[in-house]
Order: C-alpha cells, then sequence, then structure tokens
C-alpha cells in the first residue's frame, strides 16, 4: 500500500454526495479480545478498514507490586516479582536478588550462577516459544501452535523438575538459589544439588528443541502469505524506538545491537559465545525472526553452561534473617521482552523501602500510538502480536 | 564473576559519571555499581536534553520517585531521620557501551510540580502519567496527564507513603514469618518429606 | 424391485417426498463426516489425537455430540439485533448449500434433477449464501459482526466473478451446461477435462476456498481480529446451520469442481453398466481428495489481508480465467 495517510484522510473527509458519507467508527478491541494478549484495551477511531487514531487503556491488570514490596520481606518480594511477565517466570527474579545481593556485597558461589543462567536462558526459550506459538496464530495460521508449544512443554517439565513451579519458580534465594534440601532438615548430610540426570536430560531436550525451531523456521519463514502479511508492516525506526525505551528483540530489529547479556554482570554471559541477532528493518517480519534466532543462540549458550558447570555450593552464607543494608542500586537484565531493571532503595531493614520496577512491555506498548496511526485493522493485530507483549509485565 | 563490580568497572563507572556530572552540573554520586546524577530541580529539562545531545544519552529507560517520608502508613519508617521531599529519578542510557545513570532532583512534598520531559524524550509520557497518578507530581506541559493504571475516579496517590494499603485496615498482616519452624518428628497423621534412607 | 415399489414411486408426489427425505438426511451426514474429517487431519497434521472419547477411541461420534449439545443451546438473540433478518440469515445460508445439492450427478441418471442449465443453476443458486452472510452481520448490532459481514461481501462478490468465468472453459469444451451432459462429454473425450483446463481447475478451486470463506481467506471470520466476524452473535442451533452450511458447502463445491474437471463419477477404464453403481464412489472418492486439499491448506497458510485478496481476485484470477476462455475457444474452434 503506498497511498499515504494524508491522502486517506482528506479522500474520506471529501463528501461524495449527502447520503454516502460515512462517519468514523469508535471500535473497543479489547480488553476481552482473542489476539490482545491479556487485559488490554485499545480504543480505535476506525473508518472502515482503516484506523486513525489507536488510543490505549491499561491498568486492568494492575496489582500494585510496588507498594506492596513495601511491606514484604526479601524473600516474599521474590514470590510477588516473579508473577510480573509470567511467560518466562524465573528471569523476573534475576535482577531483583541481585540487585539485593549487591547491596549486601554478597559473593554468589559459581555453580549458583551458572544455574542461574541456565534456567533464565530456558525462560528465554520459553517465552520465545510462546511467541512463535501465538503471533502465527494471530495471522491465522493454526499449526506452528502445536508445534511450539510441544516444545515448550520440554523445557516447562525440565524447569519444574528443578524448581517444583512451571510459571513461579520461587527458586532464586538471596545468595545464590534454592538448596536441594530446606535447612534445618535432618537430610543436611545428603549433597544439596540439582536432580540426578538433569543437565543431560536439558541437552537433549535442547537438541529436540533446536530441531523444532528448524521446523518451525521452515513452515513459517518462507511462507508468502507470512511475508505479505508481515513485511514492511509496523516499521519502527530506530530513533523513535530508542526515544520510547523500547528495548529487547523489538529494538534489536530496528538495527540497534543492543543486548544487556553482553554489557552487564549480573550472570556471567562474558564467559559464553553467542551472537547478539539484529535485523533491518524493523518490520513485523523482523522482529518474528530475530525472536526465532534467538532461540537458537539459547540453546548455544545453555550447551556451553552445561558443558563448563562448575561444582561447589548452591547458596552463599546468609543469616536466617536477611536484612540489607542501608543503599540504592539499579540492576538491569535482558529479560526475553526487553528489558527489565529493578531500583532498590534499602533502608537497613527487612523488606525494601522502594522498588521501582521498570518492566519491558510498558515501554514497548507505549509506542502503539505511534506506530499504530494509519494502519488498517488487521495490521494493529499483526504489530501487536510482534511487540510480544505480556499485561502483566505491563500493569505490574 | 562476583555480584559486585571489579575495580577496573568501578573506576570506568567514576570517570562516566564525573563527565556526565561536569555537562549537566550535576552532583555526581556512585555507589554499589549504579551512577546517580543530582541535578537541580529548575535544570532538569535542560540537563536531559544535554544528557541527549551531547554526551548519547539517547535511551529513555524509566521515570519515577522516591517518597521520601518520616512517617509512613505501610512498612518500616526510615531508621534515621530523612529530609522529607520527594526524590524524581529518571534512567538514562546510550545504545553503545551500556552506560547508564539516573538522574535525579528533589521536589517539595507539597505540590510537586517540574516541567514535563515530553518534548526531550517521546517516551516519558506514560512515565510521567505513571508518576502522576501515584506520586501526584503535576508534570507542566504534559499532553495528556490522566490516570494510566487507575479509575479517572481514583482519589489519592497511592506511592505516597502516607497513603494506607486498604487490605491492611481490613485484616492485618499475620506478621513477617521468614522462616517456619520445621514440622515436629514422628508426626504420623502428615506424610514426612524426609529421606527414609537418610 | 417389486413392482408396487416402481409404481409407488412414479407418483411425482411420493417420489418429490423422497427425494426431500433423502437430501434432508444427507445434508446433515455429510456435514459431519466432513466435520469429523477435518477435526481428525487436522490433529494428525498437528501432532495431536483429534477426538478421542466420543464413541470408543476412535472418537466418532464427536460431531453427533456436537450436533446434539448445539439443539439443547439457549435461543439467544440479542437485544438490539433485527430479529427476522437475525433469524433467517442461517436459513439463506444452508439453502444456498442444499439446493446446490440437487444438481450434482452421483451416476448416470443419477441426480435428484439435471438441469438443462445445471452449471449455471449452480453458481446462481450459491451465491444466496452471500446474501445470508451479510444479512447476518448487518443484523447483528455489533461491530465486529458489522465488520465481519463488510468484509465478507467484499471478499464473496469479488470471488465470484473468478468462480463463474473458470467453469465457462470446461462448459464451452463440454458444448453443454447440465452437468450430465458435462461428464458424458467427457466419458467421450476419453480424458478428464483438467488435462486441458487446469487454469481453470486451479482458479475454480481458490475461488471455492473464497466462496467458503475458508483461511487463506478466513478474513470474514478472522477468529484472532473479529472474535467470530459475522458470526459472533450466533449461538445454538443457528450457530450449527452456519456450521454445517460450511463443510456441506465443501462437499458440494468440491463435487461440482469434480464433475466438470475431474470427471464426476467416471474413471477412465470403468465399463459404463458398472457405473451405475461405482459411480457414487468413485464420485465421492473424488470429493474426499479435493476436500482433503482444502483441510490441508486451511492449517498450513495464515489469512490474507483483505486488499491481499481483493487484489488477488481482480488482478490475477480475472484477468487469467479470462484468458483462459479466449483461448479454449480460439482452440475449439480451430482443433
Amino acid at each position: 500500500m503506498t497511498i499515504d495517510t494524508d491522502t486517506i484522510r482528506h479522500l474520506s473527509e471529501v463528501s461524495v454526495s449527502v447520503e454516502i458519507e460515512t462517519e468514523d467508527m469508535t471500535l473497543n478491541i479489547g480488553p476481552q479480545h482473542p489476539s490482545t494478549h491479556g487485559v488490554l484495551r485499545l480504543v480505535a477511531r476506525v473508518d472502515g478498514e482503516r484506523c486513525y487514531d489507536v488510543q490505549p487503556v491499561i491498568g486492568y491488570m494492575h496489582r500494585g507490586y510496588e507498594k506492596l514490596s513495601e511491606v514484604r520481606t526479601y524473600p516474599q518480594v521474590t514470590t510477588i516479582v516473579n508473577r510480573i511477565d509470567w511467560v518466562s517466570g524465573y528471569a523476573n527474579e534475576i535482577p531483583f536478588i541481585v540487585a539485593a545481593e549487591r547491596l549486601m556485597e554478597l559473593v554468589v558461589p559459581e555453580r549458583a550462577q551458572y544455574i542461574r543462567l541456565i534456567l533464565t536462558e530456558m525462560a528465554r526459550i520459553a517465552s520465545h516459544l510462546v511467541f512463535n506459538a501465538s503471533y502465527p496464530l494471530e495471522l491465522g495460521a493454526a499449526t506452528p501452535l502445536f508445534f511450539a508449544l510441544r516444545e515448550r512443554e520440554r523445557v516447562l517439565d525440565l524447569l519444574e523438575s528443578v524448581t517444583g513451579g512451571r510459571f513461579h519458580p520461587n527458586f532464586n534465594r538471596i545468595g545464590g538459589v534454592k538448596p536441594a534440601y530446606a535447612a534445618g532438615s535432618n537430610t543436611r548430610k545428603m549433597p544439596q544439588d540439582l536432580p540426578a540426570g538433569f543437565l543431560q536430560e536439558t541437552r537433549e531436550a535442547m537438541d529436540k528443541v533446536g530441531v523444532a525451531v528448524d521446523q518451525l523456521e521452515d513452515l513459517v519463514a518462507g511462507n508468502e502469505i507470512i511475508l505479505a502479511r508481515t513485511r514492511g508492516v509496523g516499521v519502527l525506526p530506530q530513533e523513535v524506538a530508542v526515544a520510547y525505551g523500547v528495548s529487547g528483540p523489538n529494538l534489536r530489529a530496528s538495527g540497534v545491537p543492543v543486548d544487556l547479556r553482553t554489557t552487564q554482570d549480573y550472570l556471567p554471559y562474558d564467559r559464553f559465545d553467542f551472537n547478539v541477532i539484529t535485523a533491518e528493518n524493523g518490520d513485523c517480519w523482523d522482529r518474528w525472526h530475530v525472536r526465532l534466532l534467538e532461540i537458537r543462540e539459547s540453546i548455544k549458550i545453555i550447551q556451553q553452561a552445561i558443558d563448563t558447570i562448575p561444582s561447589g555450593d548452591l547458596q552463599a552464607k546468609v543469616p536466617k534473617v536477611i536484612k540489607v543494608p542501608k543503599g540504592e542500586t539499579y540492576v538491569r537484565a535482558e529479560n526475553p521482552k526487553g528489558e527489565m531493571g529493578y531500583y532498590l532503595v534499602s533502608d537497613g531493614g527487612q523488606g525494601p523501602y522502594r522498588l521501582k520496577i521498570r518492566s519491558a512491555s510498558f515501554s514497548n506498548i507505549s509506542i502503539l500510538p505511534w506506530i499504530l496511526e494509519g494502519i488498517l485493522v488487521p495490521d494493529i493485530i499483526a504489530v501487536m502480536g510482534s511487540l510480544d507483549f505480556v499485561l502483566g509485565d505491563v500493569d505490574r | 564473576m562476583t555480584s559486585s563490580p571489579s575495580e577496573t568497572e568501578t573506576t570506568s563507572l567514576q570517570e562516566f559519571a564525573d563527565r556526565v556530572a561536569g555537562a549537566v552540573s550535576g552532583v555526581a554520586e556512585l555507589q554499589f555499581g549504579t551512577a546517580k546524577i543530582k541535578v537541580r530541580a529548575d535544570s532538569w529539562v535542560e540537563a536531559h536534553r544535554t544528557a541527549r545531545d551531547e554526551l548519547d544519552l539517547v535511551f529513555f529507560s524509566w521515570l519515577s520517585a522516591i517518597d521520601w517520608s518520616n512517617q509512613v502508613e505501610v512498612g518500616d519508617p526510615p531508621r534515621e531521620e530523612v529530609e522529607e521531599r520527594i526524590e524524581l529519578l529518571s534512567g538514562l542510557s546510550d545504545v553503545t557501551e551500556g552506560n547508564l545513570v539516573i538522574m535525579s532532583t528533589d521536589l517539595p512534598v507539597s505540590s510537586p510540580r517540574i516541567p514535563t520531559l515530553v518534548d526531550v524524550y517521546a517516551g516519558a509520557n506514560w512515565h510521567e502519567r505513571e508518576a502522576f497518578e501515584m506520586f501526584g507530581i503535576d508534570f507542566e506541559g504534559h499532553p495528556n496527564l490522566q490516570h494510566l493504571y487507575l479509575p479517572e475516579s481514583f482519589a489519592g496517590h497511592p506511592l505516597r507513603k502516607s497513603y494506607p494499603l486498604l487490605s491492611r485496615e481490613v485484616k492485618p498482616w499475620p506478621g513477617k514469618v521468614d522462616v517456619e519452624a520445621m514440622p515436629e518428628k514422628g508426626r504420623s497423621d502428615e506424610p514426612s518429606t524426609e529421606n527414609p534412607e537418610a | 424391485m417389486p413392482t408396487w415399489v416402481i409404481d409407488l414411486f412414479s407418483n411425482f408426489w411420493v417420489s418429490l417426498g423422497g427425494k426431500l427425505l433423502l437430501v434432508a438426511l444427507l445434508i446433515p451426514l455429510v456435514g459431519m463426516v466432513i466435520g469429523f474429517a477435518e477435526m481428525k487431519l487436522s490433529a494428525k497434521m498437528q501432532a495431536r489425537v483429534g477426538p478421542y472419547f466420543a464413541g470408543g477411541r476412535w472418537g466418532w461420534a464427536q460431531l453427533i455430540a456436537d450436533g446434539v449439545k448445539f439443539f439443547q443451546k439457549e435461543d439467544i438473540v440479542p437485544t438490539d439485533a433485527d430479529r427476522p433478518v437475525f433469524k433467517s440469515a442461517p436459513i439463506l445460508v444452508l439453502v444456498g448449500t442444499v439446493a446446490l445439492f440437487v444438481v450434482i450427478p452421483f451416476g448416470p441418471g443419477l441426480a435428484f434433477r439435471d438441469l438443462d442449465v445445471g452449471i449455471f443453476y449452480a453458481l446462481a443458486v450459491s451465491s444466496l449464501s452471500t446474501v445470508g452472510i451479510l444479512m447476518a452481520g448487518w443484523s447483528s448490532a455489533n461491530k465486529y459482526s458489522l465488520i465481519g459481514g463488510l468484509r465478507a461481501a467484499g471478499q464473496l462478490i469479488a470471488y465470484e466473478l473468478p468462480l463463474v468465468l473458470a467453469v465457462v472453459g470446461a462448459v464451452i469444451l463440454a458444448g453443454t451446461m447440465s452437468l450430465q451432459g458435462i461428464v458424458q462429454a467427457q466419458i467421450d473425450a476419453g480424458y478428464p477435462y483438467v488435462v486441458l483446463q487446469f487454469i481453470g481447475f486451479g482458479i475454480f478451486m481458490i475461488a471455492s476456498l473464497a466462496e467458503l470463506s475458508r483461511i487463506p481467506f478466513d478474513m470474514p471470520i478472522a477468529e484472532s481480529e473479529l472474535v467470530m466476524g459475522y458470526l459472533t452473535e450466533y449461538s445454538g442451533f443457528r450457530f450449527l446451520f452456519f456450521f454445517l452450511a460450511e463443510f456441506a458447502n465443501m462437499f458440494t463445491l468440491s463435487a461440482i469442481a469434480a464433475t466438470l474437471f475431474l470427471g464426476g463419477y467416471w474413471l477412465p477404464g470403468v465399463p459404463e453398466d458398472v457405473l451405475a453403481y461405482a459411480g457414487p464412489i468413485i464420485l465421492i472418492a473424488k470429493v474426499f481428495l479435493l476436500v482433503f486439499a482444502m483441510i490441508w491448506f486451511r492449517w498450513t497458510f495464515p489469512r490474507f489481508r483483505e486488499d491481499q485478496l481483493q487484489r488477488l481476485a481482480w488482478v490475477w484470477l480475472v484477468p487469467l480465467a479470462i484468458l483462459n476462455i479466449v483461448v479454449t475457444a480460439i482452440l475449439k474452434v480451430v482443433l
């Protein structure tokens, strides 16, 4: 479509004859809708199939985490925090725990850091597989859903075998990860570690996920209809993306090679060899493709980590009642959805004085009014799906 | 790899913080790996414009506030007396090296107001709306200063320390239980979680 | 056959009643079988099992159970809906399908009614469902349904043209519009018309996918955007009508394609006297091949956007179909 929006607006405002002059229609997309990834409401002014003005209305899922965290202790905050982006549950806990450990100036054992890294990358694979399942479904192709979710089941089963939870692991503790048997038990003498066979099963599962990613690429990537629906649709230029704070695969698809795994030291990513996937155009197809290729990179990282995982403790020595000394710090991490950060203000007590949660999807969808202006109604769905947001992440 | 920054990282971060502080005429403070630059409230927008144009901090990460107050309705009051103010924070970053600064300024608690950052960073729009509804900060010149998360008719500013958690009024928290006691040995009516072969 | 049966059925009214009964039984049966085939085939393509519990391990009674479920649901008509239009829309859609059933030749002399203008009648009557869909979209008092109905209007009207034009090539080759006559012409020629009319066949299949509003031409329903498009407000047995109409229409359009292009109830090499008994089986086998292809496309492709869909129809299919007609006519005269 090469007609620009100004011409369209002019054409629709010109009245050909009194009887067929039409008004705009206000269409409410959501909050209950198959494609809005949760309770997002878009109030769209639509003329036929072309939409002029889209205002997102959010807050249907606001749970007040920042206020709640002021009356919780640090381990209790961990349980709230992994419900922010529930698709990649494990990855939400990490920056918060690292912030608390930074204020306490704790040294986390190597083995715990490697385990955290493996589980974070598995959460990233799970999140990107959900995207690869739901995005073609929004365009109309129903089959990739089943392929991707079947692979995700492998990853979630592995996560459950280690942490006990598929979506809300609660596996991190201040100072490391949860030791396998609770403290104070009679069985403290047994080795506290990952379940037997976990590393081997993970390696095999990663091979199978790699095969499935190839299948998905075959099925979806070359399909002419997918290309027609996503190429050139919803182009996000670099300057706009950066000014709005868009992060993660969305930013990398617009050509900005920012990957916080390479610049931040919250987990030992610098020991592993992986590529930062970027694309050039910043349209929906690029955003989809970047996420598919990132699954392969995560598989590489996990395999390298499994090969070189050291032995050791799973948790540093911490007192029973954890009090974090006074201080402020900001830790940012590369979550599957984008940049997630926690600004932790501690006053020396058992809980935070103020916790500011910078969630990725909040900034990612603040761009919707800009990007959806003058777009066709089916393309609204295509663009929204390609931004890959979750309402828990938006609303906190 | 430890979780606190190494010596060389701290020095380069200190250099970066000093450079930023010099450019925006603020005071740099480095703690726990985070560079915080305190500027005056009347040069808030200018400081951001300088940061964006001259220091290459083009990525707008977030904007929020802290309510420093000695009397709190929720949680514990601060252990030492703090100066009562609303501290406005914004996070800016560059896209090449991953340097991030937190710009901060202080606003008075009663009627805090400050010019908007929307002309400098378009992304500040929603963050400022959230700060407005949560803390009551008035952003002058904002195109659409309305509630973002809360319903239109909501009164009060929830993230202020003087705003109570209403669920606590109804039912008190049963105490800060951090570590529960283990079940006693030998109880036969509950399944044991211990390994019988230990 | 005993003579009293033949005498009974030579009475016009009795035979009419018998035919009506047969059609009334066949349509739901065909709908259920094809619907079940879709469930099972799609499950196989997606590494699932499909219906499993209804009727034993094979799940064959799933659609019977679905039919009963739909029947016993509450009949909800939205308050703001236009009641007479809302209630009659599903009937129109089903009528279009049933009327098509009448002219399909299942064997030599085995059509419900063989008309001289068979294919002309079939194409005209299949457009009734378009009207029904528009009525459904308009009367539902729901913005999503309205958008779905408008998309359906554009799409169905746009694809009527390639559907009709694609058929003309076969009619030219056969020299008659009667469906029995076209099959007979293929028997006389010795080869099915798809050999010469492959372009027409391709266009007919694509246009019939669009007429059925199946993916990839699924914009009027567009489940992920418009909830269910023009079907959003329909529930209970009204939805069952639409549901059955879609599957029965798959059968009828595929049967017409098989008759026109694939040789209908005839296979090369089968002697004529066997055709009276084997004809229906051969035709149904061909129909199931085409239906399988339709199901396969539905689960592989995403959907076209409305403007891309229209571009495909007007810029590609209509000129190709016209070209096909011109070439066929010239070759028929020359050769």
